[in-house]
């Protein structure tokens, strides 16, 4: 469905894409997962047809995307950022709206509005301005208006970015059901949660470049092992565990005050041996995968 | 690059969609709709209030004036001038304040152009929209010193067309302020120094022959200038070979800034 090759996007002096190459199968949930400035917003905007690529391959459903912006848009939805919702009409006709912008008539627009209200559960607000909506509505409005043309790939930028917690599931709940009825999706999140919970496979980002790629499993065992282990020094201690952590010779990063251990081949790391500090055992998850291959957290800015 | 690429490749060139044109056009007609009644004061009863008092109160204290040595009354003079520096300030004002609203309040242009529409597309709606909002005020004043007989010839009909070019013009001058202004605050010096001189500098209030000599040229080369002519001969039926200068510069006037905008827009969104 989508295929990049040494795909760059340059702003000026500034290198946001270094040369990234990944591929998306048809009905998977691809995702993209780093900090921000990882540069996922300027890989997915290229790959909407909103930003020139700079150079690199970049094909999507078949469409050279470096030559072609407009056709890539016939046959994609996009979920941006910022919801950009037309707060001078109601909700209704921002749906109806969206299908004018794809040259749908008018009977088609205002048959898939409804549907798209419908299935989004927002059919009780169709009459309302934008503007009344809460936040997780607006951005379900926002998801929904992708829907109207029917796409063969939805693209999301940061989908529940800035929701409360209770608006965040019911986003997941939704994109878990769009995921099952086989559209293609690609989304950017800086939550590992997120990614874990719909993304078939990611790519983990960081400065513009593909660090590691894999289902969320794979990368989990592989980078991180099945368990990690925390380790909190007692007071004044930091340096000492610090040193007897680096003559274990297991993979540590360190994050405020607690140092995260990797296994090796699998096992849990065994620091019995290790003293001044106290240790716990937690399931390896994909901000550990982020922190052994970075050092930072995903949430470092 | 294998081949089918390549072949969208050269289809890609003369990409021009009418659909992508009507889609904008819609949502503002959609969005027009949702708020007709509050709409109909700005197109029809505001510009009516300016033309009663200037044309049947000011009207009263003045002589007649003299166009191509025919005395008129003052009434009937300034009532095509009015007509045109409306449609002139609707068209104006949706493309320059309203689209900036949409281009950086709102991001709707973001949405937009996520859809299958393209810059030029997007462009042409906001400044066809502009010059249906001109047509539409045209249309009511007109009707409205129509009525009041204040426009003495059948001609007065092709005014209309002249609203029409009017918004087309100053539609797309609006949208090039919009694609650089960096904020409200400098787009308003669209209406202080773009606007309102030209709404009583242009000839609609008082002859250019009025104004000092070396203000004259500068009068004449205004925009709004041509217009107001054009729609005075229109209306009282004096017409005259001189009049085809000003359609001339008109018609150029009415077309050469969309692309233009079309430009800005493109170096100011698709980064």
């Amino acid at each position: 469905m989508v295929r990049a090759a040494g795909l760059v996007k340059k702003f000026g002096d500034f290198t946001a894409v270094e040369g990234i190459s990944f591929e998306v199968r048809r009905g998977e949930t691809f995702g993209m997962l780093g900090p921000n400035g990882a540069g996922k917003t300027s890989t997915l905007r290229m790959m909407s047809g909103l930003s020139p690529v700079t150079s690199g391959e970049l094909g999507i459903d078949g469409i050279d995307a470096t030559a072609n912006p407009r056709s890539i848009r016939d046959v994609i939805g996009v979920v941006s950022q910022h919801d950009g919702l037309d707060p001078d009409i109601s909700v209704r006709d921002n749906l109806t709206v969206y299908g004018f912008y794809f040259g749908l008539d008018r009977d088609t627009a205002r048959r898939r509005a409804d549907e798209v209200l419908d299935f989004f559960d927002l059919k009780t607000r169709g009459g309302d301005s934008v503007d009344d909506l809460s936040g997780g509505m607006r951005r379900r409005l926002t998801i929904a208006r992708a829907f109207v043309s029917r796409p063969r790939l939805v693209i999301l930028d940061e989908p529940t970015t800035g929701l409360d917690p209770g608006s965040r599931n019911r986003v997941w709940e939704q994109l878990a059901v769009l995921k099952n009825s086989g559209v293609t999706v690609v989304m950017s999140t800086h939550y590992m949660e997120e990614a874990a919970i719909l993304c078939d496979r990611l790519v983990i980002m960081d400065e513009g470049r593909i660090l590691g790629a894999g289902t969320p499993d794979e990368l989990i065992q592989e980078l991180a092992g099945a368990e990690v282990a925390q380790v909190r020094p007692e007071e004044g201690q930091r340096d000492s565990v610090q040193r007897q952590l680096q003559e274990s010779g297991y993979e540590t990063a360190e994050l405020g005050a607690i140092f995260t251990v990797r296994g090796l081949n699998g096992d849990r790391a065994d620091l019995s041996k290790v003293s001044g500090a106290r240790i716990s055992y937690r399931a390896a998850n994909l901000e550990d995968v982020f922190l052994m291959l970075t050092g930072r957290d995903l949430r470092d800015e | 690059m294998n081949e089918s690429l390549a072949k969208r490749r050269d289809t890609g060139r003369i990409d021009f969609r009418v659909r992508g044109v009507a889609g904008v056009w819609l949502r503002h007609y959609t969005a027009f709709k949702a708020g007709w009644l509050i709409e109909m004061t700005g197109i029809l009863l505001e510009p009516i209030f300016i033309l009663a008092a200037v044309a049947f109160g000011i009207g009263k204290l003045v002589g007649d004036v003299e166009i191509r040595d025919n005395g008129v009354e003052y009434a009937v003079f300034v009532a095509p001038g009015i007509v045109v520096g409306n449609a002139m300030w609707h068209s104006l004002f949706e493309c320059s304040w309203g689209a900036f609203r949409r281009l950086q309040t709102n991001r709707i242009y973001d949405s937009i152009l996520a859809a299958p529409v393209s810059m030029r597309e997007l462009a042409l709606g906001e400044i066809s929209w502009g010059a249906t909002r001109a047509l539409m005020t045209t249309a009511a004043v007109l009707a409205f010193a129509t009525i009041t007989g204040l426009v003495e010839s059948p001609w007065g009909i092709g005014i209309l067309g002249i609203g029409l070019l009017t918004g087309f013009m100053f539609g797309g001058f609006g949208l090039i302020a919009a694609a650089i202004a960096p904020s409200t605050h400098m787009l308003t010096l669209v209406f202080t120094m773009v606007g309102t001189p030209l709404f009583f500098f242009s000839g609609t209030f008082f002859p250019i022959s009025t104004l000092p000599n070396w203000a004259q040229p500068i009068a004449w080369a205004l925009p709004l200038t041509h217009p107001v002519r054009i729609a005075r001969a229109l209306a009282t039926g004096d017409l005259y070979l001189g009049l085809l200068w000003s359609m001339l510069y008109l018609i150029v006037a009415a077309f050469v800034f969309y692309p233009i905008a079309t430009r800005l827009l493109r170096r100011r969104l698709l980064v």
